[in-house]
């Protein structure tokens, strides 16, 4: 390295919401005219850290370093000011405005607009970095990847030099993402500093000059592009191998099938066929992204499989989900615990209701003291704080709203359950109650447990199957080393030649 | 029916369409910045009372138009404190101007009921006026009436073709991407409120001032809620809100003649009028575009980050 200090140094930076940690002690540095990648698994802590380079966050502790000087950057304006743009991966564009509109908003200049002059400057930087936009064009008339290029184009206007892109290929079709590849490639020739925000290899491997790994709000790894030699090397520094907690799982005589889908095919998913039995944990693993979400969506009777049969608890699929039972059935214990799991402004008694309501009707009346008392036991039983039923669910930690959904969904005595990434965001403690009410619901259940950590799919699962672009590429007991030594590979696409 | 009829009649709605459209004006900009303030009719009649009292105290009628702005002003700030400091509601909080400005208008006005104060007269813009029927439809009047073609283009311009119009309207729009942009959301919409509240009290003033120079209760007659209305109507722009407020000035006039000429309708029906149109136009313009030419942030408070 040079002397000269890097455009921008993150030191030390942390972050907690409440007793989750985003960002831990994070250093790292991004240099002018290179593409740096961060690459992690969702809830890794990428977004908080980019939030707060924009000034969006402010860290509990740490320090931000522009050129060597210290700033602070307590509010977004401040983060413009230093040349820090941030392209977001839900656009922050007036619909209803011109794309000339939208490049002006939050513009230092004189009080009048002129417009043909205006729409001749966009016109002349657009095609400066190989862009076609209409100026004129209102915002909501255009497709996603024309948006992208007008969020792109508002930082260039405001001569930004640090460009931050949170997973900017989400939303782009493949010929779009190539030509944001390219204008990427351009603007780093131009001096520019890149971070670039994803959790798709081939991409990183692509188009990053350097790679940065975050897992559980910390850098775990710093690399050079050029040092890493596959997708599959890097899939394994992501996800990680180390083992932070030891549960004690004892395998359990698997009997009857409650889950046996075959052949499922559309919505993202190819040929997915997969079995899971009563006293046995199914992993799923694989990098966000690879079809995992419709395979839960479908066993879970959200959206209905496009082609190929579900049978569950030995029913098909339509007649399951048509009268299904309020317990000793199907229990969901989704990722968004705070959306889809609670409903946030209302106490724990209701939420507790939510799914097991079919166990107080009398008539057409609900038993609410019946209710309370069942619910108050479980708060008591999963140690769940604060120890009462009047909180609302906003107010709980996500370790405990987490316990408490658990505790909900197994008061249902469920005979299979599909748990999705479960311990997202816990801490150890948190993260090791929750285990050990998985492993001791398996029990009754089957459960299919789709994960993004490796070591939790490993502490947990009796099989795993490994998912790459919506295929299972493997489904093998964890007990097979030969196997579970090449889950990187399979998690990269390669195929397990064993 | 005959000229000699008609355009007395246009002329009229013209007069009685202008403090409708003063307040339709001021709610289009607070409105453009993402804040709904339902309490125009409670301003315009604090407006009317405040013009009406400076005009008797100092006899300066110009002094008094410009006081009722700042009063409505002031009023307004009550719901930009609700809305932007302590994020309230902003159905309730304007609601509770509404009434609190037709009540405080009424207790403190009390003595006032009767007397006349000095105000605005007609003044025949020469030339212009000699043009016929344009002539004494548009240029015979006080003027106030004259102000008001004015503002809808040079509001127009403010919001359209200046970059403080531009942030204005993002800050109703999209909130989090004028914050994005390093754009005080909460700074614009005090501006949203507080010019639309000065607007708001200029067309309570009219009505004391230049519509009958004297002071009865409840004055402004439901034409705040009018106001409201136009605003959809209006789909949001000062252009198009003129014809909706003569529109109404027109029926309003309309009822008035239809009244003097001992029709046999009941006048309770005739009284009615204006207010029924409020529902039908109501209904045709949601029926034509919907809500879609609404601020995309209307009535949504930004909360603070943690």
């Amino acid at each position: 390295m040079t002397g000269q200090p890097p455009l921008i140094r993150l030191a030390g930076i942390s972050k907690s919401f409440g007793d989750v940690h985003a960002n831990r002690d994070i250093t790292l540095d991004i240099e002018e005219g290179r593409i740096l990648a961060l690459l992690g698994e969702n809830g890794a802590g990428k977004s908080t850290l980019m939030s707060i380079l924009a000034g969006q966050l402010q860290p509990d502790s740490g320090t931000i370093f522009l050129q060597g000087s210290p700033i602070v950057l307590s509010t977004t304006d401040r983060a413009i000011g230093a040349g820090i743009g941030m392209v977001y991966q839900h656009f922050k564009l007036v619909e209803a405005m011109t794309v000339a509109e939208n490049i002006q908003l939050g513009h230092a200049g004189g009080m009048w607009l002129s417009w043909p002059k205006i729409h001749e400057e966009v016109r002349d930087l657009a095609a400066q970095y190989g862009m076609k936009v209409d100026p004129a064009a209102r915002i909501g008339s255009l497709s996603m990847g024309e948006k992208q290029q007008v969020e792109i184009l508002k930082l260039l206007h405001r001569r930004s030099r640090i460009l931050i892109f949170d997973e900017p290929t989400a939303v782009l079709t493949p010929h779009e993402a190539e030509n944001l590849f390219a204008t990427m490639k351009l603007m780093v020739g131009q001096g520019k500093a890149i971070v670039f925000i994803s959790h798709k290899l081939e991409e990183v491997m692509a188009i990053a000059d350097s790679i940065a790994i975050l897992r559980r709000g910390e850098v775990v790894d710093r690399v050079a592009a050029a040092a890493v030699s596959s997708s599959a090397e890097l899939a394994e520094r992501m996800v990680g191998r180390e083992v932070l907690l030891q549960v004690d799982r004892q395998p359990l005589e698997p009997r009857q099938i409650v889950l046996k889908a075959e052949q499922l095919d559309g919505a993202g998913l190819h040929a997915v066929d997969l079995e899971l039995r009563q006293g046995e944990i199914l992993g799923i693993v694989g990098v966000a992204g690879n079809g995992q979400k419709p395979l839960v969506e479908m066993i879970c009777g959200l959206c209905p499989p496009p082609a190929g049969t579900i049978r569950l608890l030995g029913m098909e699929w339509r007649k399951f989900f048509a009268d299904q039972q309020w317990d000793l059935a199907l229990s969901y214990i989704p990722e968004d615990r705070q959306g889809l799991a609670t409903c946030q402004g209302l106490d724990l008694l209701d939420n507790f209701l939510l799914t097991t309501r079919g166990g107080f009707v009398r008539g057409p009346w609900l038993q609410r003291a019946l209710a309370d008392e069942k619910a108050a036991r479980l708060i008591r039983d999963f140690d769940i704080r604060p120890p009462n039923l009047q909180a609302l669910a906003w107010q709980l930690s996500g370790g405990n709203l987490q316990k408490m959904v658990l505790a909900r969904e197994f008061y249902r005595k469920p005979r299979l359950i599909v748990a999705e990434q479960p311990t997202q965001g816990l801490d150890i403690a948190a993260t090791e109650d929750v285990w050990k009410l998985l492993l001791e619901a398996r029990e009754q259940a089957g459960i299919l447990l789709v994960t993004g950590d490796l070591a939790e799919a490993m502490a947990l699962s009796d099989r795993i199957a490994v998912m790459f672009e919506g295929r299972i590429v493997a489904t093998f007991s964890t007990d097979d080393g030969e196997y579970v030594a090449r889950i990187p590979q399979m998690m990269a696409g390669l195929e397990p030649d064993v | 029916m005959e000229l000699a009829i008609i355009v007395p009649l246009l002329a009229a709605a013209v007069q009685s369409g202008t403090p409708i459209l003063y307040a339709t004006l001021g709610e289009i900009f607070t409105e453009k910045s993402g804040v709904l303030n339902l309490g125009v009719e409670g301003v315009m009649i604090i407006g009317a009372l405040t013009a009406f009292v400076v005009a008797l105290t100092t006899g300066n009628p110009v002094l008094a138009f410009v006081a009722a702005g700042l009063a409505g002003t002031l009023a307004s700030a009550i719901h930009g404190v609700v809305c932007l400091w302590f994020k309230g509601n902003q159905v309730v909080s304007g609601l509770a101007l509404a009434i609190l400005g037709t009540g405080l208008a009424d207790y403190l006005g009390t003595g006032y009921v009767g007397q006349t104060a000095p105000g605005f007269s007609p003044v025949a813009l020469p030339v212009l006026s000699g043009i016929p029927i344009l002539g004494p439809i548009f240029f015979n009047h006080d003027p106030l009436v004259y102000l008001t073609y004015l503002i809808p283009p040079l509001m127009w311009l403010l919001l359209m073709r200046t970059r403080p119009g531009l942030c204005l309207r993002a800050a109703g729009e999209y909130p989090a991407a004028a914050t994005a942009a390093g754009l005080d959301v909460d700074g614009h919409r005090w501006w949203g409120i507080l010019m639309g509240g000065f607007f708001m009290g200029l067309g309570g003033a009219y009505l004391s001032l230049a519509y009958t120079h004297l002071w009865t209760n409840n004055l402004t007659g439901g034409r705040g809620w009018i106001a409201v209305a136009l605003v959809i109507f209006a789909f949001w722009r000062p252009g198009r809100a003129v014809f909706g407020a003569y529109l109404f000035g027109g029926i309003m006039a309309l009822q008035l003649r239809l009244q003097a000429s001992g029709t046999q309708l009941p006048s309770s029906l005739l009284l009615m009028l204006p207010y029924a149109l409020t529902v039908i136009v109501l209904v045709l313009s949601s029926w034509r575009r919907g809500m879609s030419e609404a601020p995309a942030a209307l009535g949504v408070n930004v909360e603070p980050a943690d």
